[in-house]
């Protein structure tokens, strides 16, 4: 039999209209599921004035109310009944067969609890991603993450069982054994983070002498956590550093594993068959459905029952993208994969600021480092940003002309003007999960003004 | 789209799960027994997914 291409082409290649309606007939069977066991969806939306019957129609999805990450933090924690999860959970405490919790990069972590089922789902829509990403049984899958209680790449690690992949679990070895054991066992594949593959990319170069370009195997790298899958400059450095091909991948804790990359290597698919999203104004709540306008990204896992997140609103921001995919399936597109993040995105001297634009500047400057930190801060009425970089080792001495190419890059690409520090090779911080290069400090000065 | 026998994989599907249910109802509370077609009950309800709910979809 030829190699299978996909793996469900009966869901992958549905024809839209048929996605669509599968899509309505699993968010009816998820919000009545909630609202029946979940003593929280069933007041929230009964606060609403909204309940299973109201869904006639895919336009009576955009009446049900959103749930976001503080809300959920809100029903969790002590003395919420179930604990620690709240009345959101559907199940008994005795059903759940796993406990994660979100990684806290933006507050207090939330608490996340799967059925063997729920999990086993989460699983398979992973198993998916890395079939489009071409992994397969033949591939030695190695693992370079703290497997603790954050769901990092968890997921990915069950998933490549299912596959049939020898996965290699690199938990508490440190950057440098991770980097010999992959060597050793001639590993071919690995997923990290965008930052921690050019971290160890660097270790490996200048603590250990080894080009993971020539000197070990891998051959395709699934990143996530981070937007640099998708920002072509981050994505160049990884490419160019491992010799190899890297796919993004996206997901969250709250909605699992909802979007990739397929071996086109062309915007982050999203799974429509398991997930139902929807793009929506950042100011004014719009629904947007034309491709190439920017909004947030609102999500709903449709098959996952123990904690539905029902309408999450997941802060990204996304665009559609026009084109079908050559890969024949027919989920849409995210150009440019996660944009950025309603939290990061902020006012800077009136000038809308993502900034990923500045990782896109920076990773394309060959005399720069892989690292920075981006500092916003007010004197006055005046915002101001600091811009820290790193030079990369023999490259000391054309300071103004790097200095001057990156300020005209920066400018062109975000129309705003920085400071610009340089700092010595290898001194700002690495990171192994992920990063925090974003700090806007006019919160901490008490002016509240974005 | 190639066409596939998706009648007859919900068919399987669902009998499989009937048998699964079958097996638990005589397994005389056996943990080993519960919890594995627990596990395969979660297995095939990946399948459900799949394809019980295309064909429903499709008729």
């Amino acid at each position: 039999m030829d190699e299978q291409k996909y793996w469900n082409p009966i869901i992958e290649t549905l024809p839209r209209e048929k996605l669509q309606q599968l899509q309505f007939k699993k968010f009816k069977r998820i919000f009545r599921w909630a609202y029946e066991h979940s003593k929280f969806y069933k007041g929230f939306y009964r606060d609403a004035g909204i309940e299973p019957g109201d869904i006639k129609s895919f336009e009576d999805v955009h009446k049900v109310p959103k749930i976001e990450k503080s809300m959920m933090r809100d029903i969790q924690g002590e003395g919420k009944e179930p604990y620690p999860f709240g009345e959101i959970l559907c199940v008994p405490t005795e059903e759940l067969t796993c406990f994660r919790q979100t990684s806290g990069t933006t507050g207090q972590p939330v608490y996340w609890g799967d059925t063997w089922q729920d999990w086993d789902w989460g699983v398979e829509t992973y198993a998916q991603i890395l079939w489009a990403q071409g992994y397969r049984s033949s591939d030695r899958f190695f693992l370079p993450f703290g497997y603790n209680i954050f769901i990092a790449f968890w997921t990915a690690h069950y998933a490549a069982e299912k596959l049939g992949c020898e996965v290699i679990p690199g938990g508490v070895l440190n950057t440098e054994a991770r980097i010999l054991k992959m060597q050793e066992l001639k590993a071919t594949a690995m997923a990290a983070t965008p930052s921690y593959v050019l971290n160890m990319a660097s270790v490996a170069k200048n603590k250990l002498g080894i080009d993971p370009a020539k000197d070990l195997y891998i051959e395709k790298i699934t990143v996530a956590g981070e937007p640099g899958g998708s920002i072509p400059a981050s994505r160049k450095r990884m490419e160019d550093a491992w010799g190899a091909k890297v796919y993004d991948q996206a997901g969250s804790t709250e909605l699992g594993h909802w979007g990739f990359e397929c071996d086109c290597q062309s915007g982050l698919h999203v799974n429509e068959a398991f997930f139902l999203f929807e793009i929506e104004d950042i100011d004014t709540g719009e629904a947007i459905t034309e491709p190439g306008k920017k909004g947030r990204m609102v999500a709903t896992p449709l098959d996952r029952m123990a904690l539905p997140c029902i309408r999450f609103d997941s802060k990204d921001i996304v665009q559609w993208n026009k084109d079908e995919c050559e890969c024949g399936r027919t989920f849409r597109r995210l150009d440019g994969g996660i944009i950025g993040r309603t939290d990061d995105i902020t006012k800077v001297k009136g000038v809308l600021f993502a900034p990923s634009a500045v990782e896109e500047v920076v990773r394309g400057i060959q005399q720069l480092g892989d690292e920075y930190q981006i500092i916003v801060s007010r004197k006055g009425d005046t915002d101001s940003i600091l811009l820290k970089v790193e030079v990369m080792p023999g490259c000391e001495n054309n300071l103004d002309e790097i200095k001057g190419n990156l300020s005209s890059q920066l400018r062109l690409k975000t129309n705003l003007n920085y400071n610009i520090e340089f700092e010595g090779y290898g001194s700002l911080p690495r990171f192994e999960g992920k990063s925090k290069r974003f700090q806007d400090l006019r919160k901490k000065q008490g002016d509240g003004k974005r | 789209m190639q066409e596939y026998d998706i009648k007859g994989m919900t068919e399987k599907v669902l009998a499989l799960k009937g048998l699964a249910a079958e097996l638990k109802e005589i397994s005389g509370g056996i943990p080993s027994i519960d919890r594995n077609v627990e596990r395969i009950l979660s297995s095939l309800r990946l399948l459900e997914l799949q394809i019980v709910d295309i064909k429903e979809m499709l008729n």
